[in-house]
C-alpha cells in the first residue's frame, strides 16, 4: 500500500479532535479511522497487475542523436485505473520524463512517449516499469514494478566522419580519378594510353609503343581489393580515461574512420576486438553493410581489466589472412605494456604485413611535460618527459621491426590514422 | 511491437509470503532483543544508585541489610514522599528518616504524627530538637573516620552490638552509647523515650547501614536490632524536589506545566502526521535503476605517480637528468643530429644555430646534476631558452 500527500493531510486534520478532546486515545483513535479509510480506498484502486504493458524501442541509435521509447499500456481490469507510470531507464540513457501520468477505462489503451538521449555508448537496458494506481479518494493506492524487457544499442559517436570528404578526395587524388597519373602514385598496372605532353617519361612502354605507331605509357592506379584487418585493444589498458571517456572510445572512432575510408578505396575491411579472445568480430560484409555492422559491433564493447594476449592476436590475424594484408592495431604504446607484451610477438606480425600500431595519447602528458609552474610541476614535467622519452624508445624499437606508430591526441588520431593509411596506400606498400 | 506483458506473476498470498520470508529473521532478532531488554530488568528486580537506598546494591547503598530484615520476617518499605510515610507508618511501625537532606518542616510534622517509633539516621539539628524536645543535642565534635567504638551504656542493643563505626559529629544526651574517646559525654548513639511512648534511636551517622560499613564491628547487630522491633518498617529517604505534605497537590513537573493541556495530544497528532509524512515520501516511485559506470582511470595517473615519487625522494638529479634528455632529444631531431650521435655532435650542431659558445651549452645540456628546487628551476628556465634559441627561424 502507498499512502498520497492527501492521506498525511488527513492525519494533520486530527489536531482539530485532539483540541476538542485532549487525550492520546483521541488522537490514536482518528489514526486508526484514517488508516482504515486509506486501506479500504487502496483496496479500492485498480490492480497494477491487471494492466498489459510493452514497450518499443528503436533497435539502435546513434551516440548525441535523440530517440524515444513508447510504453503502451491497456486496463485489462474492470476498474477504472487512476494513477501514474514510471518508464525506468539507466541514468546514462537520458530519459527526460519518465513519469507518465495514467487515466485509463477499462479496456481502453493508452501509449506513453519517453523521451531518450543517451549520454554514453553501449547497450542501455531498460529497468522495470512501475505502476502506481490510486483508490477513488485519492488517499491511499497500490504499486507494482513489472520487468518488460527493452533494450537501446547506442552506436559510436563516429565524430571523425567530418574528416572523411577530406581523406576522400585525397584518395581520388592517388586513385587517378583526379587527373595526375604518374607513376609512384600507386603500384598497380591499370592500363596503357597514348603519352600527352607533361607525362612522365619513365613510364612510357617502349614494347607497345614499337608495336604501334604512337608513344604508350603505362598508367598505375594504386592496388585494389587489399585486405586491411583492424585489430581493437579491449584490454585495461583501453579503460584508461583521456578527457571525457575512456581510451576505447577514441579507438572506435579512429577505427570507423579508417574502416569507411579503406571501403571507399576497395578494400575489403575486417575488425575483431579483442583481449583475451575475440569480443567481437565483423568480417565478409562489404560495401553499404559494413559500417552498420562495425558500428553494431563495436557499441557494446567494455575494457576489461585483463592483460592482451598478444600470442592469441597473432594467432587470431593469421587465422584470418593468409596473404599479405594490413594490420592496424588500436593499442597503446605505453612501454610497460609494449615491452612486455607486443614487442616479442612484433616480428611474426610484420614479417608476412604491413603493421600499424595507433595509439591515443593524453593530452594531459603534453600539458604536465610543459608546465613550469613551480618546482612541483616540474617534477611532474620532468616525469611527463621520462615518460615521453621511454615512449619514444619503444616507438623506435616497433619502427626497427617494421611497424608504423601513428601517436595522436584522441581527437586528432582518427584523421592521422586516415592519413598514414593513405600515405601507405599511395607508397604501394599495401 | 514487442510482447505484452501482464503481471509478474504473482498473487497477493504468494507476495506476502515472500515478503514474510524475507522479513521474519530480522522480526525475530528484534523480538529476542525487545524480550531481553524488558526481561533482564524484571528479573534482576530494581536497582538503583541513590545512596542509602534499599534497592541499591552499591557500597554505598543499604540492600543488604534491607534483605537481611526481610529474611527475619521485617517488611522493608522503601518510600520517597512524605505523603507517602503518612500512607505506611504508623503505631507499631518502625520509621526510619535515612536522611535530613531535603526535609521540610511539614515532612517532619509528619514524621512526628505518625506515631511509628523512630529511627533517625544522622539528623540535623532542628529534626533532633523536635523529635526529643530537646533531650538529645548535637555535639558538633570533630568526626573521627572509621573509628570503632566500644559501647559504654546500659542500653540493651548497645551492648549486644558491643562497638560501632560511627564517623558523625557526636550527640549530647543523658544517657549516651559508644562515647568519644576525647569527650566521655559526648556519643554516637542515643535512645529517647517520648512522652507519647514513642522510642526515638538517634545515631550520628548513618555510614553504618550501607553494605560498604555494614559487616564491621558490631555495626550489623545495632542496625538489625534497631530497625527489627516491628514486623513492619518504613524506609524514608527524602527527596528535595518531591517532599510535600499531605493534602497540598504534588508539584507538576517543570516548564511542561506552563504549556496548555492540550498540548500533549497535538504534539501527538503531529507526531503521528510526521510518520505518515515519512511513510509517503518514503515509498518510492519504483527501485533505483542502478548505472554499469566503465571502469575508468585517468590516463596520466601514472605519470603524475611518477612525478610525485621524483618529489617525495628529492629526486632533482633525476627530474634535471629527465628534463635535459627531452629538450636534447627535441633539439636533435631539430637540428638533424641522429640518435646515435656522440654528445659532442650534438653541443656543436646547438652551439652553431645558437651562436652561444660550445662550453656553455655543454655545461648546460651535460653539467653537474641539479641539487635542489632553485637549481632544478633555472636549469629549466635555460633549458627552455636555449630550446627557443634552436627553435628560432
Amino acid at each position: 500500500m502507498i499512502l498520497t500527500g492527501r492521506a498525511v493531510g488527513l492525519t494533520a486534520l486530527g489536531v482539530v479532535p485532539a483540541l476538542w478532546r485532549p487525550s492520546a486515545w483521541t488522537v490514536v483513535a482518528w489514526l486508526g479511522l484514517v488508516l482504515v479509510v486509506c486501506v479500504i480506498d487502496a483496496l479500492r484502486a485498480a490492480s497494477p497487475r491487471q494492466v498489459g504493458l510493452s514497450r518499443d524501442v528503436p533497435h539502435s541509435v546513434r551516440l548525441g542523436e535523440a530517440t524515444s521509447c513508447t510504453v503502451t499500456a491497456t486496463n485489462l481490469g474492470r476498474r477504472r485505473l487512476r494513477g501514474v507510470l514510471r518508464d525506468a531507464w539507466p541514468p546514462s540513457a537520458g530519459a527526460v520524463e519518465p513519469v507518465h501520468p495514467l487515466q485509463l477505462p477499462p479496456g481502453e489503451a493508452r501509449r506513453l512517449t519517453t523521451a531518450l538521449r543517451p549520454a554514453r555508448r553501449g547497450d542501455r537496458v531498460a529497468a522495470g516499469i512501475t505502476v502506481r494506481t490510486l483508490g477513488p479518494l485519492g488517499l491511499a493506492g497500490r504499486q507494482a514494478t513489472l520487468d518488460v524487457p527493452a533494450r537501446l544499442r547506442v552506436l559510436p559517436a563516429f565524430a571523425s566522419r567530418r574528416h572523411l570528404p577530406s581523406r576522400l578526395a585525397r584518395l581520388r587524388e592517388i586513385d587517378g580519378a583526379a587527373a595526375v597519373q604518374i607513376r609512384g602514385e600507386g603500384t598497380e598496372f591499370d592500363s596503357l594510353r597514348e603519352y600527352v605532353i607533361g607525362d612522365d617519361v619513365r613510364s612510357i612502354d617502349w614494347r607497345a609503343t614499337a608495336r604501334r605507331a604512337d608513344v604508350v605509357v603505362r598508367t598505375w592506379r594504386p592496388e585494389r581489393d587489399r585486405r586491411v584487418m583492424i585489430v581493437l585493444d579491449t584490454s585495461r589498458t583501453s579503460a584508461a580515461r583521456i578527457g571525457d571517456e575512456p581510451r576505447l572510445d577514441a579507438s572506435i572512432d579512429a577505427a570507423l574512420l579508417l574502416a569507411a575510408l579503406a571501403s571507399r578505396a576497395g578494400d575489403r575491411v575486417e575488425m575483431i576486438a579483442f583481449d583475451r579472445t575475440v569480443r567481437a568480430r565483423v568480417a565478409g560484409a562489404g560495401g553499404p553493410r559494413l559500417m552498420p555492422a562495425l558500428a553494431d559491433a563495436m557499441a557494446p564493447l567494455d575494457p576489461a581489466l585483463v592483460e592482451t594476449d598478444w600470442p592469441g592476436v597473432v594467432a587470431a590475424v593469421h587465422e584470418r589472412l593468409s596473404q599479405r594484408a594490413l594490420v592496424v592495431l588500436l593499442t597503446t604504446s605505453d612501454p610497460g605494456v609494449v615491452e612486455t607484451g607486443l614487442l616479442p610477438v612484433a616480428a611474426q606480425l610484420t614479417r608476412t604485413h604491413q603493421v600499424v600500431l595507433a595509439s591515443v595519447a593524453d593530452p594531459v602528458s603534453e600539458t604536465l611535460r610543459t608546465d613550469r609552474g613551480d618546482s612541483r610541476a616540474l617534477f611532474d614535467a620532468a616525469a611527463a618527459e621520462r615518460a615521453e622519452l621511454e615512449r619514444t624508445a619503444v616507438a623506435a624499437l616497433l619502427r626497427q621491426r617494421g611497424m608504423e606508430v601513428v601517436h595522436a591526441a584522441p581527437d586528432a588520431i582518427a584523421p592521422r590514422l586516415a592519413d598514414t593509411y593513405l600515405a601507405l596506400k599511395a607508397a604501394g606498400r599495401l | 511491437m514487442s510482447a505484452q506483458v501482464v503481471g509478474d506473476g504473482t498473487t497477493a498470498r504468494s507476495r506476502a509470503s515472500r515478503r514474510w520470508t524475507g522479513a521474519r529473521l530480522p522480526v525475530l532478532i528484534a523480538l529476542v532483543v525487545l524480550l531481553t531488554a524488558v526481561g533482564i530488568p524484571l528479573l534482576q528486580g530494581r536497582t538503583s544508585s541513590t545512596p542509602l537506598a534499599p534497592d541499591n546494591p552499591g557500597p554505598s547503598g543499604t540492600r543488604a541489610l534491607a534483605h537481611v530484615l526481610g529474611d527475619q520476617g521485617v517488611d522493608i518499605r522503601y518510600v520517597r514522599s512524605a505523603t507517602e510515610v503518612a500512607d505506611h507508618a504508623g503505631p507499631g511501625t518502625t520509621l526510619v528518616v535515612a536522611s535530613s537532606d531535603g526535609l521540610t518542616p511539614g515532612a517532619v510534622d509528619t514524621v512526628l504524627g505518625t506515631g511509628a517509633d523512630l529511627v533517625l539516621l544522622a539528623p540535623d539539628a532542628a529534626l533532633l530538637e523536635r523529635a526529643t524536645d530537646g533531650a538529645v543535642e548535637p555535639a558538633g565534635l570533630e568526626p573521627t573516620v572509621g573509628v570503632a567504638r566500644a559501647a559504654v551504656c546500659t542500653d540493651p542493643d548497645a551492648t549486644a552490638a558491643g562497638s560501632l563505626t560511627s564517623s558523625g559529629e557526636g550527640l549530647r544526651a543523658p544517657d549516651v552509647c559508644f562515647p568519644f574517646t576525647g569527650d566521655q559525654a559526648a556519643g554516637a548513639y542515643a535512645v529517647h523515650e517520648r512522652a507519647d511512648g514513642v522510642r526515638v534511636v538517634i545515631v550520628d551517622d548513618a555510614t553504618f547501614t550501607t553494605n560498604g560499613a555494614i559487616t564491621s564491628g558490631g555495626n550489623a547487630a545495632l542496625a538489625l536490632r534497631a530497625l527489627g522491633k516491628h514486623p513492619d518498617a518504613v524506609w524514608y529517604l527524602p527527596v528535595p524536589e518531591v517532599t510535600a505534605t499531605p493534602g497540598e497537590p504534588a508539584p507538576r513537573g517543570g516548564v511542561l506545566s506552563l504549556l496548555p493541556p492540550a498540548s500533549g495530544a497535538v504534539g501527538l497528532a503531529a507526531l503521528l502526521t510526521v510518520v505518515m509524512a515519512a511513510w509517503w515520501r518514503g515509498r518510492r516511485l519504483g527501485p533505483v535503476v542502478a548505472e554499469d559506470l566503465p571502469v575508468v582511470v585517468p590516463a596520466a595517473e601514472a605519470t603524475r605517480g611518477r612525478g610525485r615519487l621524483y618529489r617525495r625522494g628529492r629526486a632533482h638529479g633525476h627530474a634535471g637528468a629527465a628534463l635535459r634528455a627531452g629538450a636534447a632529444e627535441r633539439m636533435a631531431g631539430r637540428l638533424g643530429v641522429t640518435r646515435a650521435a656522440q654528445p659532442g655532435a650534438l653541443v656543436e650542431a646547438v652551439a652553431r644555430a645558437t651562436g652561444r659558445p660550445a662550453p656553455d651549452v655543454s655545461g648546460l645540456l651535460y653539467g653537474p646534476p641539479p641539487q635542489d628546487d632553485q637549481q632544478l628551476l633555472t636549469l629549466t628556465a635555460q633549458l627552455d631558452q636555449l630550446e627557443s634559441e634552436v627553435y628560432r627561424p
